[in-house]
Protein backbone atom coordinates (compact mmCIF):
# COMPACT_ATOMS: atom_id res chain seq x y z
CA UNK A 1 0.00 0.00 0.00
CA UNK A 2 1.60 3.63 -0.66
CA UNK A 3 2.15 6.18 1.36
CA UNK A 4 -1.00 8.38 0.30
CA UNK A 5 -3.29 5.90 0.45
CA UNK A 6 -2.67 4.01 3.55
CA UNK A 7 -2.34 7.82 4.40
CA UNK A 8 -6.09 8.19 3.42
CA UNK A 9 -7.60 4.83 5.15
CA UNK A 10 -5.78 6.06 8.48
CA UNK A 11 -7.96 9.52 7.88
CA UNK A 12 -11.15 7.43 7.11
CA UNK A 13 -10.89 5.62 10.14
CA UNK A 14 -9.86 8.51 12.41
CA UNK A 15 -12.96 11.10 11.06
CA UNK A 16 -15.10 7.29 11.96
CA UNK A 17 -14.22 7.48 15.43
CA UNK A 18 -14.33 11.64 15.81
CA UNK A 19 -17.92 11.21 13.91
CA UNK A 20 -18.65 8.40 16.69
CA UNK A 21 -17.10 10.40 19.79
CA UNK A 22 -19.22 13.26 18.93
CA UNK A 23 -22.19 11.98 18.13
CA UNK A 24 -24.00 13.04 21.22
CA UNK A 25 -23.07 16.82 20.56
CA UNK A 26 -24.27 16.12 16.93
CA UNK A 27 -27.30 14.94 18.74
CA UNK A 28 -28.17 17.68 20.68
CA UNK A 29 -27.98 20.22 17.77
CA UNK A 30 -30.37 17.84 15.16
CA UNK A 31 -33.04 17.39 18.35
CA UNK A 32 -33.56 21.41 19.15
CA UNK A 33 -34.65 21.24 15.44
CA UNK A 34 -36.86 18.71 15.40
CA UNK A 35 -40.31 19.33 15.98
CA UNK A 36 -41.97 17.89 19.56
CA UNK A 37 -43.82 14.59 17.21
CA UNK A 38 -40.80 13.89 15.35
CA UNK A 39 -38.50 13.90 18.22
CA UNK A 40 -40.39 10.67 19.65
CA UNK A 41 -40.53 8.73 16.64
CA UNK A 42 -39.50 5.12 16.27
CA UNK A 43 -37.06 5.31 14.86
CA UNK A 44 -35.47 8.18 15.59
CA UNK A 45 -34.43 10.12 12.07
CA UNK A 46 -30.99 11.04 12.17
CA UNK A 47 -31.80 14.31 10.05
CA UNK A 48 -34.71 16.78 10.82
CA UNK A 49 -37.75 16.87 8.09
CA UNK A 50 -38.73 20.43 9.09
CA UNK A 51 -35.58 22.36 10.84
CA UNK A 52 -37.19 24.88 13.36
CA UNK A 53 -34.62 27.38 13.06
CA UNK A 54 -37.28 29.17 15.00
CA UNK A 55 -36.76 27.54 18.26
CA UNK A 56 -33.77 29.19 19.21
CA UNK A 57 -35.04 32.76 19.32
CA UNK A 58 -38.34 30.81 20.88
CA UNK A 59 -36.40 29.71 23.79
CA UNK A 60 -34.03 32.10 24.60
CA UNK A 61 -37.18 34.59 24.84
CA UNK A 62 -39.31 32.09 27.09
CA UNK A 63 -36.44 30.89 29.09
CA UNK A 64 -35.12 34.60 29.54
CA UNK A 65 -31.83 33.45 28.31
CA UNK A 66 -30.28 37.21 28.18
CA UNK A 67 -30.40 37.15 31.44
CA UNK A 68 -28.54 33.52 32.55
CA UNK A 69 -25.61 33.98 29.76
CA UNK A 70 -24.88 37.56 31.22
CA UNK A 71 -25.04 36.35 34.88
CA UNK A 72 -22.52 33.24 33.41
CA UNK A 73 -20.78 36.00 31.71
CA UNK A 74 -20.41 38.27 34.90
CA UNK A 75 -18.85 35.30 37.06
CA UNK A 76 -16.71 33.93 34.50
CA UNK A 77 -14.99 37.49 33.81
CA UNK A 78 -14.90 38.71 37.55
CA UNK A 79 -13.42 34.88 38.43
CA UNK A 80 -10.67 35.53 35.46
CA UNK A 81 -9.94 38.23 36.09
CA UNK A 82 -9.16 37.72 39.74
CA UNK A 83 -7.23 34.36 39.26
CA UNK A 84 -5.24 36.13 36.56
CA UNK A 85 -3.96 39.12 38.55
CA UNK A 86 -3.54 37.07 42.26
CA UNK A 87 -2.44 33.73 40.01
CA UNK A 88 -0.13 35.50 37.73
CA UNK A 89 2.15 36.78 40.21
CA UNK A 90 2.39 33.48 42.46
CA UNK A 91 3.45 31.53 39.16
CA UNK A 92 6.05 33.94 38.11
CA UNK A 93 7.68 33.96 41.97
CA UNK A 94 7.16 29.57 41.92
CA UNK A 95 8.78 29.52 38.30
CA UNK A 96 11.84 32.06 39.50
CA UNK A 97 13.31 30.35 42.85
CA UNK A 98 13.71 26.57 43.49
CA UNK A 99 14.10 26.02 47.33
CA UNK A 100 12.25 24.15 49.68
CA UNK A 101 9.76 27.37 50.29
CA UNK A 102 8.51 27.23 46.76
CA UNK A 103 8.64 23.41 47.37
CA UNK A 104 6.01 24.26 50.11
CA UNK A 105 4.32 26.50 48.13
CA UNK A 106 3.81 24.24 45.09
CA UNK A 107 2.58 21.56 47.47
CA UNK A 108 0.16 23.39 49.06
CA UNK A 109 -1.25 24.78 45.38
CA UNK A 110 -1.54 21.43 43.68
CA UNK A 111 -3.39 20.32 47.04
CA UNK A 112 -5.57 23.01 46.49
CA UNK A 113 -6.32 21.95 43.64
CA UNK A 114 -8.04 18.85 44.31
CA UNK A 115 -10.80 19.55 46.42
CA UNK A 116 -14.04 18.89 45.47
CA UNK A 117 -16.28 22.06 45.11
CA UNK A 118 -19.56 19.81 45.98
CA UNK A 119 -17.73 19.18 49.66
CA UNK A 120 -16.23 22.42 49.94
CA UNK A 121 -19.47 23.92 49.49
CA UNK A 122 -21.22 23.16 53.00
CA UNK A 123 -18.15 25.07 55.24
CA UNK A 124 -17.99 27.66 52.16
CA UNK A 125 -21.67 28.40 52.29
CA UNK A 126 -21.74 28.55 56.36
CA UNK A 127 -18.88 30.77 56.38
CA UNK A 128 -20.14 33.03 53.93
CA UNK A 129 -23.93 33.35 55.65
CA UNK A 130 -21.52 33.87 59.04
CA UNK A 131 -19.59 36.76 57.31
CA UNK A 132 -22.27 38.76 55.02
CA UNK A 133 -20.98 37.89 52.01
CA UNK A 134 -23.75 35.89 50.54
CA UNK A 135 -25.78 38.84 50.51
CA UNK A 136 -23.50 39.33 47.59
CA UNK A 137 -24.47 36.24 46.03
CA UNK A 138 -22.45 36.44 42.36
CA UNK A 139 -19.34 38.12 43.85
CA UNK A 140 -19.82 35.03 46.67
CA UNK A 141 -19.77 32.43 43.73
CA UNK A 142 -16.87 34.53 41.69
CA UNK A 143 -15.02 34.00 45.28
CA UNK A 144 -14.86 30.69 45.65
CA UNK A 145 -14.70 29.81 42.08
CA UNK A 146 -10.98 31.81 42.34
CA UNK A 147 -10.64 29.87 45.23
CA UNK A 148 -11.27 26.54 43.41
CA UNK A 149 -9.59 27.13 39.65
CA UNK A 150 -6.45 29.66 40.93
CA UNK A 151 -4.14 26.72 41.99
CA UNK A 152 -4.93 25.31 38.02
CA UNK A 153 -4.10 28.50 36.84
CA UNK A 154 -1.03 28.82 38.86
CA UNK A 155 0.15 25.50 37.78
CA UNK A 156 -0.41 26.11 33.66
CA UNK A 157 1.06 29.29 33.79
CA UNK A 158 4.23 28.36 35.88
CA UNK A 159 5.06 25.95 33.52
CA UNK A 160 4.93 28.78 30.63
CA UNK A 161 6.98 31.28 32.95
CA UNK A 162 9.39 28.17 33.42
CA UNK A 163 10.04 28.37 29.48
CA UNK A 164 10.89 32.26 29.56
CA UNK A 165 14.98 32.60 29.89
CA UNK A 166 16.07 33.97 32.96
CA UNK A 167 19.38 35.90 30.99
CA UNK A 168 16.56 38.37 29.59
CA UNK A 169 15.39 39.44 32.53
CA UNK A 170 18.75 39.18 34.32
CA UNK A 171 20.26 41.70 31.20
CA UNK A 172 17.07 44.02 32.15
CA UNK A 173 18.44 44.44 35.22
CA UNK A 174 21.53 45.21 33.88
CA UNK A 175 20.70 48.06 31.95
CA UNK A 176 19.08 49.75 35.06
CA UNK A 177 15.41 48.15 34.88
CA UNK A 178 13.88 47.62 38.28
CA UNK A 179 12.62 44.39 38.83
CA UNK A 180 8.62 45.35 38.61
CA UNK A 181 10.05 47.21 35.46
CA UNK A 182 11.97 43.67 34.16
CA UNK A 183 8.59 41.64 34.96
CA UNK A 184 6.30 44.09 33.46
CA UNK A 185 8.24 45.20 30.32
CA UNK A 186 10.07 41.76 29.84
CA UNK A 187 8.65 39.06 31.26
CA UNK A 188 5.31 39.01 30.95
CA UNK A 189 4.60 39.97 27.36
CA UNK A 190 7.14 36.90 26.95
CA UNK A 191 4.39 34.89 29.00
CA UNK A 192 1.42 36.51 26.84
CA UNK A 193 0.30 33.69 25.38
CA UNK A 194 0.74 31.12 27.60
CA UNK A 195 -1.47 33.22 30.44
CA UNK A 196 -4.21 34.29 27.79
CA UNK A 197 -4.50 30.21 27.26
CA UNK A 198 -5.06 29.45 30.87
CA UNK A 199 -7.32 32.36 31.73
CA UNK A 200 -9.59 30.93 28.33
CA UNK A 201 -9.60 27.37 29.83
CA UNK A 202 -10.49 29.00 33.27
CA UNK A 203 -13.25 31.15 31.29
CA UNK A 204 -14.70 28.30 29.75
CA UNK A 205 -15.07 26.26 33.12
CA UNK A 206 -16.27 29.34 35.22
CA UNK A 207 -18.65 30.14 32.15
CA UNK A 208 -20.25 25.97 33.11
CA UNK A 209 -19.78 26.13 36.31
CA UNK A 210 -22.99 24.57 38.69
CA UNK A 211 -22.46 23.94 42.17
CA UNK A 212 -21.29 27.16 43.53
CA UNK A 213 -23.81 28.60 41.48
CA UNK A 214 -26.54 26.55 42.43
CA UNK A 215 -26.14 26.70 46.30
CA UNK A 216 -24.66 30.51 46.94
CA UNK A 217 -27.59 32.26 44.51
CA UNK A 218 -30.99 32.25 45.10
CA UNK A 219 -32.59 34.69 43.26
CA UNK A 220 -33.61 33.91 39.89
CA UNK A 221 -32.19 37.20 37.87
CA UNK A 222 -28.88 36.65 39.41
CA UNK A 223 -28.38 32.98 38.31
CA UNK A 224 -25.89 31.74 35.77
CA UNK A 225 -27.07 29.56 32.41
CA UNK A 226 -25.91 26.26 34.50
CA UNK A 227 -28.71 26.48 36.97
CA UNK A 228 -31.34 27.72 34.28
CA UNK A 229 -30.49 24.62 32.63
CA UNK A 230 -30.64 22.35 35.58
CA UNK A 231 -34.27 24.15 36.41
CA UNK A 232 -35.75 23.67 32.94
CA UNK A 233 -34.99 19.85 33.22
CA UNK A 234 -37.68 18.49 35.26
CA UNK A 235 -38.23 14.82 36.75
CA UNK A 236 -40.27 13.73 34.26
CA UNK A 237 -39.60 16.75 31.22
CA UNK A 238 -40.57 15.74 27.75
CA UNK A 239 -39.52 19.20 25.91
CA UNK A 240 -36.34 17.95 24.87
CA UNK A 241 -35.99 19.62 21.95
CA UNK A 242 -36.61 22.89 23.81
CA UNK A 243 -33.80 21.57 26.64
CA UNK A 244 -31.78 20.77 23.69
CA UNK A 245 -32.28 24.50 22.54
CA UNK A 246 -31.10 26.09 25.28
CA UNK A 247 -27.93 24.12 26.01
CA UNK A 248 -27.06 24.34 22.26
CA UNK A 249 -27.33 27.99 22.99
CA UNK A 250 -25.35 27.55 25.65
CA UNK A 251 -22.77 26.03 24.66
CA UNK A 252 -22.06 26.91 20.91
CA UNK A 253 -19.90 30.31 21.87
CA UNK A 254 -17.57 27.58 24.44
CA UNK A 255 -17.33 25.20 21.06
CA UNK A 256 -17.01 27.91 18.86
CA UNK A 257 -13.89 29.72 21.00
CA UNK A 258 -12.64 25.96 21.33
CA UNK A 259 -12.33 25.05 17.52
CA UNK A 260 -10.83 27.91 16.64
CA UNK A 261 -8.06 28.36 19.32
CA UNK A 262 -8.03 24.24 19.61
CA UNK A 263 -4.18 24.11 18.92
CA UNK A 264 -3.30 26.47 21.43
CA UNK A 265 -5.26 25.38 24.25
CA UNK A 266 -4.38 21.88 23.73
CA UNK A 267 -0.21 22.94 23.37
CA UNK A 268 -0.97 25.01 26.91
CA UNK A 269 -3.14 22.57 28.23
CA UNK A 270 -0.34 19.35 28.17
CA UNK A 271 2.41 21.27 29.10
CA UNK A 272 0.94 22.22 32.28
CA UNK A 273 -1.14 19.57 33.48
CA UNK A 274 0.86 17.11 34.00
CA UNK A 275 4.24 19.06 35.41
CA UNK B 1 9.37 53.62 54.09
CA UNK B 2 11.27 54.61 51.60
CA UNK B 3 13.13 50.83 52.42
CA UNK B 4 10.17 49.64 51.95
CA UNK B 5 9.43 50.89 48.54
CA UNK B 6 12.32 50.25 47.41
CA UNK B 7 12.13 46.68 48.29
CA UNK B 8 8.79 46.58 47.10
CA UNK B 9 9.85 47.73 43.84
CA UNK B 10 13.21 46.07 43.04
CA UNK B 11 13.77 43.77 45.94
CA UNK B 12 12.93 41.13 48.23
CA UNK B 13 10.07 42.61 48.69
CA UNK B 14 8.41 42.50 45.13
CA UNK B 15 8.39 38.72 45.23
CA UNK B 16 6.96 38.09 48.72
CA UNK B 17 4.20 40.83 47.36
CA UNK B 18 3.55 38.49 44.69
CA UNK B 19 3.54 35.49 45.96
CA UNK B 20 2.22 36.86 49.84
CA UNK B 21 -1.18 38.21 48.45
CA UNK B 22 -2.65 34.90 46.39
CA UNK B 23 -1.86 32.81 49.19
CA UNK B 24 -3.61 34.66 51.56
CA UNK B 25 -6.27 34.59 49.79
CA UNK B 26 -6.16 30.83 49.15
CA UNK B 27 -5.78 30.07 52.63
CA UNK B 28 -8.99 32.68 53.71
CA UNK B 29 -11.09 30.75 51.20
CA UNK B 30 -9.96 27.53 50.95
CA UNK B 31 -7.38 26.85 53.98
CA UNK B 32 -10.05 28.38 56.12
CA UNK B 33 -13.25 26.30 55.47
CA UNK B 34 -11.32 23.52 55.37
CA UNK B 35 -10.70 23.68 59.30
CA UNK B 36 -13.75 24.66 59.82
CA UNK B 37 -15.53 21.90 58.20
CA UNK B 38 -13.95 19.56 60.61
CA UNK B 39 -15.16 21.85 63.26
CA UNK B 40 -18.29 22.20 62.13
CA UNK B 41 -18.72 17.95 61.74
CA UNK B 42 -18.29 17.90 65.51
CA UNK B 43 -21.25 20.50 66.05
CA UNK B 44 -24.91 20.43 66.20
CA UNK B 45 -25.94 22.50 63.15
CA UNK B 46 -29.59 23.38 62.27
CA UNK B 47 -31.38 26.18 60.69
CA UNK B 48 -31.36 28.03 63.54
CA UNK B 49 -27.59 28.04 64.79
CA UNK B 50 -26.55 28.65 60.78
CA UNK B 51 -25.62 31.94 61.74
CA UNK B 52 -23.30 31.95 64.99
CA UNK B 53 -20.31 30.51 65.49
CA UNK B 54 -21.22 29.29 69.17
CA UNK B 55 -23.24 25.96 68.83
CA UNK B 56 -23.30 22.60 70.86
CA UNK B 57 -20.43 19.94 70.99
CA UNK B 58 -21.06 16.43 70.47
CA UNK B 59 -18.14 14.92 69.46
CA UNK B 60 -18.06 11.89 66.87
CA UNK B 61 -22.14 12.03 67.03
CA UNK B 62 -22.38 13.21 63.44
CA UNK B 63 -19.80 10.20 62.15
CA UNK B 64 -21.54 7.82 64.29
CA UNK B 65 -25.04 8.80 63.26
CA UNK B 66 -23.97 8.90 59.37
CA UNK B 67 -22.25 5.63 59.65
CA UNK B 68 -25.71 4.39 61.32
CA UNK B 69 -27.33 5.38 58.38
CA UNK B 70 -28.81 2.54 55.81
CA UNK B 71 -28.06 4.33 53.03
CA UNK B 72 -24.24 4.96 54.34
CA UNK B 73 -22.54 1.66 53.21
CA UNK B 74 -24.35 1.54 49.64
CA UNK B 75 -23.59 5.06 48.95
CA UNK B 76 -20.16 3.85 49.79
CA UNK B 77 -19.77 1.06 47.74
CA UNK B 78 -21.57 3.10 44.66
CA UNK B 79 -18.75 5.98 45.15
CA UNK B 80 -16.10 2.95 44.50
CA UNK B 81 -18.14 1.70 41.71
CA UNK B 82 -18.50 4.94 40.15
CA UNK B 83 -14.44 5.68 40.90
CA UNK B 84 -13.43 2.37 39.11
CA UNK B 85 -15.71 1.94 36.16
CA UNK B 86 -15.06 5.45 35.02
CA UNK B 87 -11.35 5.94 35.40
CA UNK B 88 -11.27 2.06 33.66
CA UNK B 89 -13.34 3.36 30.86
CA UNK B 90 -11.75 6.40 30.42
CA UNK B 91 -8.52 5.49 30.52
CA UNK B 92 -8.90 2.13 28.68
CA UNK B 93 -10.45 3.50 25.48
CA UNK B 94 -8.41 7.20 26.07
CA UNK B 95 -5.39 4.78 25.74
CA UNK B 96 -6.80 2.88 23.20
CA UNK B 97 -7.61 6.14 21.08
CA UNK B 98 -3.92 7.58 21.87
CA UNK B 99 -2.44 4.64 20.01
CA UNK B 100 -4.42 5.27 16.95
CA UNK B 101 -3.47 8.41 16.96
CA UNK B 102 -0.03 8.24 17.17
CA UNK B 103 0.33 6.92 13.85
CA UNK B 104 1.18 9.51 12.05
CA UNK B 105 -0.82 11.03 9.12
CA UNK B 106 -2.00 14.50 8.12
CA UNK B 107 -4.37 15.49 9.98
CA UNK B 108 -3.95 13.76 12.91
CA UNK B 109 -3.03 16.21 15.52
CA UNK B 110 -6.22 18.64 14.55
CA UNK B 111 -8.61 15.48 14.63
CA UNK B 112 -7.49 14.43 18.12
CA UNK B 113 -7.90 17.89 19.68
CA UNK B 114 -11.14 17.97 18.13
CA UNK B 115 -11.82 15.34 20.58
CA UNK B 116 -11.39 17.47 23.84
CA UNK B 117 -14.67 19.39 23.45
CA UNK B 118 -16.41 16.65 25.08
CA UNK B 119 -13.90 17.66 28.38
CA UNK B 120 -14.74 21.85 28.08
CA UNK B 121 -18.48 21.96 27.78
CA UNK B 122 -20.54 22.49 31.02
CA UNK B 123 -21.25 19.94 32.81
CA UNK B 124 -24.67 20.19 33.05
CA UNK B 125 -24.85 20.43 29.24
CA UNK B 126 -23.06 16.79 28.89
CA UNK B 127 -25.64 15.97 31.56
CA UNK B 128 -28.72 17.20 30.15
CA UNK B 129 -27.35 15.30 26.40
CA UNK B 130 -26.70 12.24 27.94
CA UNK B 131 -29.71 12.40 29.70
CA UNK B 132 -31.84 12.53 26.42
CA UNK B 133 -29.40 9.92 24.71
CA UNK B 134 -30.20 7.53 27.55
CA UNK B 135 -34.01 8.09 27.82
CA UNK B 136 -35.66 4.95 28.27
CA UNK B 137 -38.33 5.21 25.72
CA UNK B 138 -36.99 7.42 22.80
CA UNK B 139 -33.44 7.68 23.55
CA UNK B 140 -31.44 6.73 20.61
CA UNK B 141 -28.77 4.92 22.90
CA UNK B 142 -31.28 2.35 23.47
CA UNK B 143 -31.42 2.62 19.38
CA UNK B 144 -28.41 1.85 18.73
CA UNK B 145 -27.96 -0.86 21.13
CA UNK B 146 -31.52 -2.60 19.19
CA UNK B 147 -30.18 -2.35 15.82
CA UNK B 148 -26.68 -4.18 17.46
CA UNK B 149 -28.12 -6.92 18.85
CA UNK B 150 -27.11 -6.14 22.35
CA UNK B 151 -30.15 -5.77 23.96
CA UNK B 152 -33.73 -7.21 23.12
CA UNK B 153 -36.22 -4.53 25.50
CA UNK B 154 -35.76 -0.91 25.89
CA UNK B 155 -33.25 -0.40 29.14
CA UNK B 156 -34.91 2.57 31.38
CA UNK B 157 -31.33 3.62 31.84
CA UNK B 158 -32.22 6.51 34.45
CA UNK B 159 -34.94 5.19 36.41
CA UNK B 160 -34.05 1.74 36.85
CA UNK B 161 -31.96 0.99 40.32
CA UNK B 162 -29.97 -1.62 37.97
CA UNK B 163 -28.56 0.54 35.53
CA UNK B 164 -28.76 4.09 37.18
CA UNK B 165 -25.35 4.39 38.64
CA UNK B 166 -24.07 3.10 35.13
CA UNK B 167 -25.92 6.11 33.03
CA UNK B 168 -23.79 8.02 34.39
CA UNK B 169 -20.56 6.50 34.68
CA UNK B 170 -21.38 6.16 30.84
CA UNK B 171 -22.16 9.66 30.43
CA UNK B 172 -18.25 10.34 32.45
CA UNK B 173 -16.42 8.59 30.10
CA UNK B 174 -17.38 10.25 27.61
CA UNK B 175 -16.22 13.42 28.92
CA UNK B 176 -13.16 12.55 30.71
CA UNK B 177 -11.81 10.25 27.56
CA UNK B 178 -10.51 12.98 25.60
CA UNK B 179 -8.67 14.34 28.32
CA UNK B 180 -7.00 11.06 29.21
CA UNK B 181 -6.24 10.42 25.30
CA UNK B 182 -4.69 13.93 25.18
CA UNK B 183 -2.60 13.28 28.12
CA UNK B 184 -1.51 9.89 27.04
CA UNK B 185 -0.57 10.90 23.81
CA UNK B 186 1.66 13.59 25.03
CA UNK B 187 3.72 11.01 27.15
CA UNK B 188 3.82 8.54 23.65
CA UNK B 189 5.09 11.36 21.81
CA UNK B 190 7.85 12.11 24.44
CA UNK B 191 9.41 8.23 23.99
CA UNK B 192 12.26 8.59 21.92
CA UNK B 193 11.99 6.75 18.35
CA UNK B 194 15.20 4.68 18.07
CA UNK B 195 14.14 2.26 21.01
CA UNK B 196 11.52 1.19 18.50
CA UNK B 197 13.91 0.98 15.76
CA UNK B 198 16.57 -0.90 17.77
CA UNK B 199 13.85 -2.99 19.08
CA UNK B 200 12.64 -4.24 15.48
CA UNK B 201 16.14 -4.74 14.29
CA UNK B 202 16.31 -6.98 17.39
CA UNK B 203 13.02 -8.89 16.13
CA UNK B 204 10.83 -8.04 18.72
CA UNK B 205 7.30 -7.68 17.90
CA UNK B 206 4.16 -5.47 18.00
CA UNK B 207 3.25 -6.89 20.95
CA UNK B 208 6.37 -7.16 22.97
CA UNK B 209 7.13 -3.78 21.76
CA UNK B 210 4.45 -2.74 23.51
CA UNK B 211 5.09 -4.54 27.23
CA UNK B 212 8.54 -3.59 26.84
CA UNK B 213 9.08 -0.13 25.97
CA UNK B 214 5.83 1.66 25.73
CA UNK B 215 4.36 0.86 28.87
CA UNK B 216 7.25 0.99 30.96
CA UNK B 217 8.23 4.33 29.51
CA UNK B 218 4.80 5.72 30.14
CA UNK B 219 5.11 4.77 33.74
CA UNK B 220 4.98 8.27 35.56
CA UNK B 221 2.22 9.45 32.57
CA UNK B 222 -0.19 6.63 33.33
CA UNK B 223 0.33 6.98 37.36
CA UNK B 224 0.19 10.87 37.37
CA UNK B 225 -2.96 10.63 34.80
CA UNK B 226 -4.69 7.74 37.19
CA UNK B 227 -4.57 9.58 40.11
CA UNK B 228 -5.69 12.80 37.94
CA UNK B 229 -8.37 10.35 36.96
CA UNK B 230 -9.56 9.99 40.66
CA UNK B 231 -9.54 13.44 41.58
CA UNK B 232 -11.56 14.46 38.48
CA UNK B 233 -14.42 11.64 39.32
CA UNK B 234 -14.69 12.34 42.83
CA UNK B 235 -14.84 16.23 41.78
CA UNK B 236 -17.98 14.59 38.98
CA UNK B 237 -21.26 16.13 40.66
CA UNK B 238 -22.54 17.93 37.68
CA UNK B 239 -23.57 14.99 35.91
CA UNK B 240 -25.68 13.75 38.85
CA UNK B 241 -27.55 16.70 39.06
CA UNK B 242 -28.11 15.91 35.68
CA UNK B 243 -28.94 12.77 35.03
CA UNK B 244 -30.64 10.93 38.15
CA UNK B 245 -30.33 13.07 40.95
CA UNK B 246 -28.83 10.61 43.22
CA UNK B 247 -31.70 8.71 42.38
CA UNK B 248 -34.15 6.34 42.02
CA UNK B 249 -33.96 6.03 46.05
CA UNK B 250 -30.37 6.52 46.45
CA UNK B 251 -29.30 3.40 43.71
CA UNK B 252 -27.00 6.23 41.36
CA UNK B 253 -25.95 8.41 44.87
CA UNK B 254 -22.40 8.59 45.64
CA UNK B 255 -20.30 10.64 48.43
CA UNK B 256 -19.86 13.97 46.80
CA UNK B 257 -23.96 14.17 45.49
CA UNK B 258 -24.50 12.53 49.25
CA UNK B 259 -22.74 15.40 51.17
CA UNK B 260 -24.23 18.13 49.07
CA UNK B 261 -28.02 16.41 49.10
CA UNK B 262 -27.26 16.82 53.52
CA UNK B 263 -26.71 19.56 53.59
CA UNK B 264 -28.39 21.73 50.75
CA UNK B 265 -31.71 19.48 50.49
CA UNK B 266 -31.92 17.75 53.91
CA UNK B 267 -30.62 21.39 55.92
CA UNK B 268 -28.22 18.66 57.67
CA UNK B 269 -25.49 20.82 57.66
CA UNK B 270 -23.30 18.75 60.64
CA UNK B 271 -23.48 15.54 58.36
CA UNK B 272 -22.60 16.91 55.14
CA UNK B 273 -19.76 18.34 56.89
CA UNK B 274 -18.97 14.74 58.15
CA UNK B 275 -19.21 13.17 55.44
CA UNK B 276 -17.17 16.12 53.53
CA UNK B 277 -14.05 15.49 56.00
CA UNK B 278 -14.30 11.64 55.12
CA UNK B 279 -13.99 11.93 51.63
CA UNK B 280 -11.63 15.02 51.57
CA UNK B 281 -9.10 13.04 53.19
CA UNK B 282 -9.83 10.35 50.89
CA UNK B 283 -8.58 12.77 48.34
CA UNK B 284 -5.72 14.21 49.70
CA UNK B 285 -4.41 10.38 50.32
CA UNK B 286 -5.11 10.41 46.51
CA UNK B 287 -3.26 13.48 45.70
CA UNK B 288 -0.11 13.08 47.75
CA UNK B 289 0.02 9.92 45.39
CA UNK B 290 -0.38 12.19 42.04
CA UNK B 291 2.05 15.39 44.00
CA UNK B 292 4.74 12.34 44.66
CA UNK B 293 4.60 10.86 40.73
CA UNK B 294 4.47 14.58 38.83
CA UNK B 295 7.34 15.58 41.53
CA UNK B 296 10.30 15.27 38.94
CA UNK B 297 8.97 16.74 36.57
CA UNK B 298 7.07 19.79 38.99
CA UNK B 299 11.16 20.56 39.69
CA UNK B 300 11.73 20.98 35.99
Amino acid sequence: MSETNRNRLLLAVALLLAAIYLFPLYWMYITALKTGSEMFRTPPSFWPDDPQWSIFPFVFQLKGMGLFLWNSTVIASGSVALIAVLGTGAAYVLARYRNVWVDVGLFLVLMLQVLPASLMITPIFVLFTLTGILDYPRMAVILAIAAKSMPFFIVLVRATFMSVPMELEEAALVDGNSRVGAFWSIVLPLARNGILVAAILIFMQAFGEFVYSKSLIQEIELQPSSVGLNAFMGPNTNEWNRIMAFASIYVTPILATFVLLQRRIVSGLTSGALK
Amino acid sequence: MRRLYSSLVDGRGFDLCLIGVPLVFLLLLSGVPLAYNVVMSFQAVDMFSLGSFVRPWVGFDNYRQLIAQPEFWPIMGHTATFLIASIAGQFLIGFALALFFWVNFPGASWLRGLFLVSWVMPGLVVGAVWNWLLSGDFGVFNFVLHQLHIISGNVFWRSDPAFALWSVVIANIWLGTSFNMIMLSVGLSSIPADLYEAAELDGAGALFRFWTITLPMMRSTIGALISLGLIFTLQQFDLFAAITAGGPNNASNVAQYWAWDLSFKQYDFAKGAAISVIMIAVVMVASVYYVRSTRHEVRG
